[in-house]
């Protein structure tokens, strides 16, 4: 699995699971970014609330983000929100599509929960781009604070809309890391086959001229700053859905494969380690094992 | 590619020709009671409380970045290792890899827990080792160990390298559109 799935596997087992043999849940479970959902039947066995807590949603409803869960979920989207979670669902699973195929369907974007989510400000973002091509000027820069120390910043301009990652590096090897893997991003483009992907720009240290006004931005050696440039044909109406899913999985994308390259490295060195282990070993004089008894044929031990 | 491969194994051969002569030559241990604490018998080398039962020093350097140190001393030699390290990646993998073994040194009977400063690695030889294994094969394995440990580092880096095009790729590849 090289690149990571939008959908949260949880909510789609779980409640594919449920939809063929109804039974009281309830479960809290996460998933990337510090995010927290709640699955439980609080009434009866068929009704399903899903509720989602996410860090940024203040920001993202000002972008819009009720607008996108209107828009995909309907009346599914709960009037009362759960205490302590900032967005629910109510599941009936008696009203769930019974064609094997629409039921799969509307199980996967249950599951996209956290992802529509998330798309409000891209979405809104791409929307500025076709009205800014007429008339010109800036769209607003739009910040979300998906984690604690990490944001997205996401910018459209007449040509093209900006999405910038601030992410932070915990400790030197990752920092070394991130370098490399973020040098291949700015360098794979160089290849034919993906010349036509979006451009990216990696800076450590500097935030990037376009959010260096943004008040709070530390600037330390373990931040870095990843740009993306998308022009209008990376969110054609076709492409759009997909790109959005990418990209706001970037951050979590690139510290995933670091984690992997870390624990490969490990098991490599354990591997070395017991070959060297077993060299060292060559060196160690034999010393006689066998047995030694008495004549009445009692062994004698040293102690 | 393979020309360059022994191209570089020559160069490599001398140096760790001279590092294995030197070694052999100082592996002539015996047992030294302390001269200044009664019933102690420690390693000179780390004691050093006497001067007169250290030897001299030896560096053997193969350039700047790569030498090996020897300190040789009645009952026991100190080996130290200054690894080849070209870049930040290098220095950090080289860093994981000999932290990781001197983790373990309890298991690798000669190999010391902590470097000598300015070295990456260090082994402390005693009298009780020669006695208890066999010498030339302890030199063997610290050549080996020189040997590998370049390889496996280079190794280590063109894989982080290519893991991070493949990732590039594959991620560009989807949001190309």
């Amino acid at each position: 699995m090289i690149l990571l799935e939008p959908h949260n596997v949880i909510i789609q087992t779980t409640i594919l699971e449920k939809l063929q043999k109804p039974g009281s849940l309830d479960v809290v479970f996460v998933d990337y970014d510090n995010v927290r959902f709640h699955l439980s039947t609080p009434e009866r066995k068929t009704q399903l609330l899903l509720s989602m807590n996410i860090r940024c949603w203040d920001e993202l409803v000002q972008y819009g983000a009720l607008d996108v869960l209107r828009r995909e979920y309907g009346s599914l989207l709960a009037s009362k929100v759960e205490p302590e979670y900032n967005v629910s669902l109510e599941i009936d699973l008696e009203q769930a599509p019974s064609d094997p195929e629409a039921r799969e369907a509307f199980v996967e974007s249950l599951a996209l929960l956290k992802r529509n989510a998330l798309s409000a400000p891209f979405e809104r973002g791409f929307e500025t781009q076709k009205q800014l091509e007429s008339s010109g000027g800036q769209g607003e820069l739009m910040q979300v604070h998906y984690r604690d120390e990490e944001a997205m910043y996401i910018q459209a301009a007449p040509d093209r809309v900006t999405v910038i990652f601030s992410t932070v590096f915990r400790e030197e090897t990752d920092r070394i890391f991130g370098k490399v893997f973020l040098q291949e991003f700015v360098d794979a483009r160089r290849q034919p086959s993906i010349q036509n992907a979006p451009q990216v720009l990696y800076s450590s240290r500097d935030p990037p001229l376009e959010i260096r006004h943004v008040p709070g931005l530390r600037n330390s050696e373990e931040i870095g700053y990843v740009t993306f440039v998308l022009f209008p044909r990376h969110f054609t109406k076709s492409v759009a859905p997909a790109t959005i899913s990418h990209i706001q999985l970037f951050r979590d994308y690139l510290h995933y494969h670091i984690k992997c390259s870390k624990a490969y490295m490990h098991s490599r060195m354990r591997y070395r380690v017991t070959e060297f282990q077993k060299v060292l070993n060559r060196a160690k004089t034999e010393v006689a094992t066998t047995e030694r008894k008495t004549a009445s044929g009692r062994t004698m031990v040293s102690r | 590619m393979n020309l360059q491969h022994s191209v570089m194994s020559n160069v490599l051969r001398p140096y760790l020709a001279a590092v294995r002569s030197t070694l052999t030559a100082a592996l002539t241990l015996e047992n030294f009671s302390s001269q200044v604490v009664e019933r102690h018998n420690k390693p000179e080398v780390e004691a050093g409380t006497s001067k007169e039962v250290l030897l001299n020093p030896l560096t053997i350097s193969r350039n700047e970045n790569e030498r090996v140190f020897i300190e040789p001393s009645i009952n026991s030699i100190r080996l130290s290792i200054k690894i080849k390290q070209a870049d930040e990646i290098e220095r950090i993998l080289c860093n994981k890899f000999t932290r990781f073994m001197m983790q373990r040194a309890e298991s690798f009977i000669v190999l010391r827990r902590k470097p000598v400063p300015g070295y990456d690695i260090s082994f402390l030889i005693t009298n009780t080792h020669t006695e208890t294994m066999l010498k030339h094969k302890i030199v063997d394995f610290i050549i080996q160990f020189m040997e590998e440990v370049d390889k496996e580092i280079s190794e280590m880096k063109l894989s982080l390298n290519a893991r991070a095009r493949i990732v590039a790729e594959s991620y560009l590849t989807a949001i190309q559109g």
